[in-house]
């Protein structure tokens, strides 16, 4: 059951009518139920690894806080997340080592042909297993004290707004509020409807839309141009934007009915002038987690190193969050990409800053539009790896795109009911980077223009959204 | 040392490692308020208050620096 399933229309308004009906102080387990009603219907055996997950965080993490030894709690933390760490390798690294195992016994000639076993990756695995590691961090470091109550765990880690693709949440933002005195209140409900409209809209109207071009082009590159090629690949990332941004705010839209303050996980990401700030507005959520618990350890452990232990320490977390994306060549080499962006921004920026300052830069039109430009085009680069199914695949979009020149394919309808919600998602973000709280719409104070910009919103989702969609990118993950 | 001289010589450092020559330390002040004190520049400004007041930091107390001020009673709780 998706966002964009019509199930997902009926399932909700029924939570909150339960929700509602249920006493305040057991609200927290009403929110529990629908979240496995939610995630077992998806595949029901997938609520077992949500189970497991959940007994050993609460077991060990309970453990950590009643022991004083600092080696033993150290000692239970690592082996919780040996623990959690494991259905996600199964799972995601089997299909792999499988391949990688069956590729040399066919090189030697030495395989013995047998009916294939494939596994389905359990969606969302990687978001609650990564919440799971936080929260088990988190108690070792003392920053939350171990939850008593097994459920508002179990909630914690399978709480159905997020589950899928995040926002990748942490226990001390989340648990105190699962704690607390859950209400339903008319203010709540408006900013999480208004959330939701501009999530479906995000979705909808651009990603979706986008699919459909970049599919086509991706999906047949040795028919396409170079020229065309370059287009397609300077559009993706407005799709993966649309599509993981959209979700989240549907998800924050989603909690925010149930009085639930969720992180929010895009600010306006190609508004960035750097790849540094470029990567503190983009799924912030996975970013601020890579930072708290694989960064921020290793740079720690290289620190004596000084500026080659943090290049060290940045290549390594981008390195092994490309791996997370997937176990392929493609992913590695994402990683490496950004890691080499962000070490050269590191080593150039006293120089850097001293230039901007000098000649006063920041205020400078040309300068920031040319920053901007360029920090979008290079963050387009590394996306061709994240979009083309192959390394090869890769390597065939760059040779096209700098030897192949020919007229760009147009396929008009997509590209021109595309150009409608592009303009707009990018409009809406350039006046909240620039003009914050002007030209208002969804908040204007006037009744009529607030209402007119939902209708319109809506109607264009209706008119052109693609409302028989597939998947959210992120479920892959 | 007291509290007057530890923030002297950590002004000298800050002033060192973010580039900025008239950054006055405040107990508020965080890494918003610091141009390029980021997740990056942390590290250093970390490794360079060891070497400059001859202590060792635990990870667990990075988790704790909030402010100037939280990493102020830190270091005053290794030196003293």
């Amino acid at each position: 059951m998706v966002f964009t399933s019509l199930n997902f229309l009926l399932f909700f308004p029924a939570v909150i009518l339960l929700f509602y009906i249920t006493p305040i102080k057991y609200r927290w387990a009403t929110l529990l139920i629908a979240s496995y009603f939610f995630y077992l219907n998806i595949e029901p055996v997938f609520g077992l690894l949500t189970a497991i997950i959940t007994l050993s965080t609460y077991f060990f993490t309970r453990l950590i806080d009643k022991v004083n030894d600092d080696k033993t709690k150290s000692k239970y933390m690592y082996l919780n997340i040996a623990i959690v760490l494991l259905p996600l390798f199964f799972f995601k690294y089997f299909t792999a080592i499988n391949d990688g195992i069956f590729n040399i016994l066919d090189l030697y000639e030495i395989r013995w042909v047998l009916p294939k076993i494939t596994f389905l990756l359990p969606v969302g695995i990687s978001f609650y297993t990564f919440m799971a590691i936080g929260y088990t961090i988190d108690v070792y470091n003392e920053e939350v004290e171990a939850e008593k109550n097994i459920g508002i765990v179990a909630l914690f880690i399978s709480f159905f707004p997020l589950i899928l693709s995040g926002p990748i949440e942490r226990a001390k933002n989340m648990i105190p509020q699962f704690k607390s005195d859950l209400k339903l209140n008319p203010a709540n409900f408006s900013i999480g409807l208004k959330l939701m409209l501009w999530g479906y809209f995000m979705k909808l109207v651009v990603a979706d839309r986008l699919a459909i071009y970049v599919d086509a082009v991706y999906g047949n590159l040795a028919h396409h141009n170079g020229d065309t090629i370059l287009f397609t690949s300077l559009l993706y990332p407005i799709q993966v934007y649309a599509d993981l941004g959209g979700y989240s705010l549907i998800a924050i839209g989603v909690s925010k009915i149930l009085g639930l303050d969720v992180m929010h996980n895009f600010n306006r990401p190609f508004f960035a002038t750097s790849m540094a700030e470029f990567w503190r507005r983009w799924h912030m959520s996975l970013i601020t987690w890579l930072t708290d618990y694989v960064y921020t350890p290793l740079a720690f452990s290289f620190r004596r190193y000084g500026v080659s232990g943090i290049v060290l320490a940045l290549m390594v977390t981008f390195v092994l969050s490309g791996v997370w994306h997937g176990a392929t060549l493609n992913f590695v080499v994402w990683g490496v990409l950004q890691g080499v962006f962000l070490s050269i921004e590191a080593l150039m920026n006293k120089r850097k800053t001293k230039m901007e300052n000098r000649y006063s830069l920041k205020s400078n039109f040309l300068y920031v539009a040319f920053s901007i430009g360029l920090t979008y085009f290079l963050f387009s680069i590394s996306q061709v790896f994240g979009r083309a199914v192959t390394f090869e695949d890769s390597i065939i979009v760059f040779e096209k795109v700098i030897l192949e020149r020919g007229s760009l394919f147009l396929d008009k309808t997509t590209l021109a009911y595309a150009s409608i919600g592009i303009f707009m998602l990018l409009l809406s973000d350039f006046r909240d980077e620039y003009f914050p709280k002007k030209m208002l719409l969804f908040n204007n104070k006037h009744f009529v223009i607030r209402l007119g910009s939902y209708l319109c919103v809506a109607l264009l989702i209706l008119w052109i959204g693609i409302l028989n969609g597939g998947q959210f990118i992120y479920f892959k993950f | 040392m007291d509290k007057p001289e530890l923030i002297d010589r950590l002004t000298t450092i800050f002033r060192a490692t973010f580039d900025a020559d008239s950054l006055v330390l405040t107990d508020e002040l965080t890494a918003n308020d610091v141009d390029n004190w980021d997740s990056l520049t942390h590290m250093i400004l970390i490794s360079e208050i060891e070497k400059g007041l001859d202590i060792k930091f635990k990870l667990k107390e990075l988790n704790k620096m909030k402010n100037v001020g939280a990493l102020i009673e830190i270091i005053t709780s290794k030196i003293n």
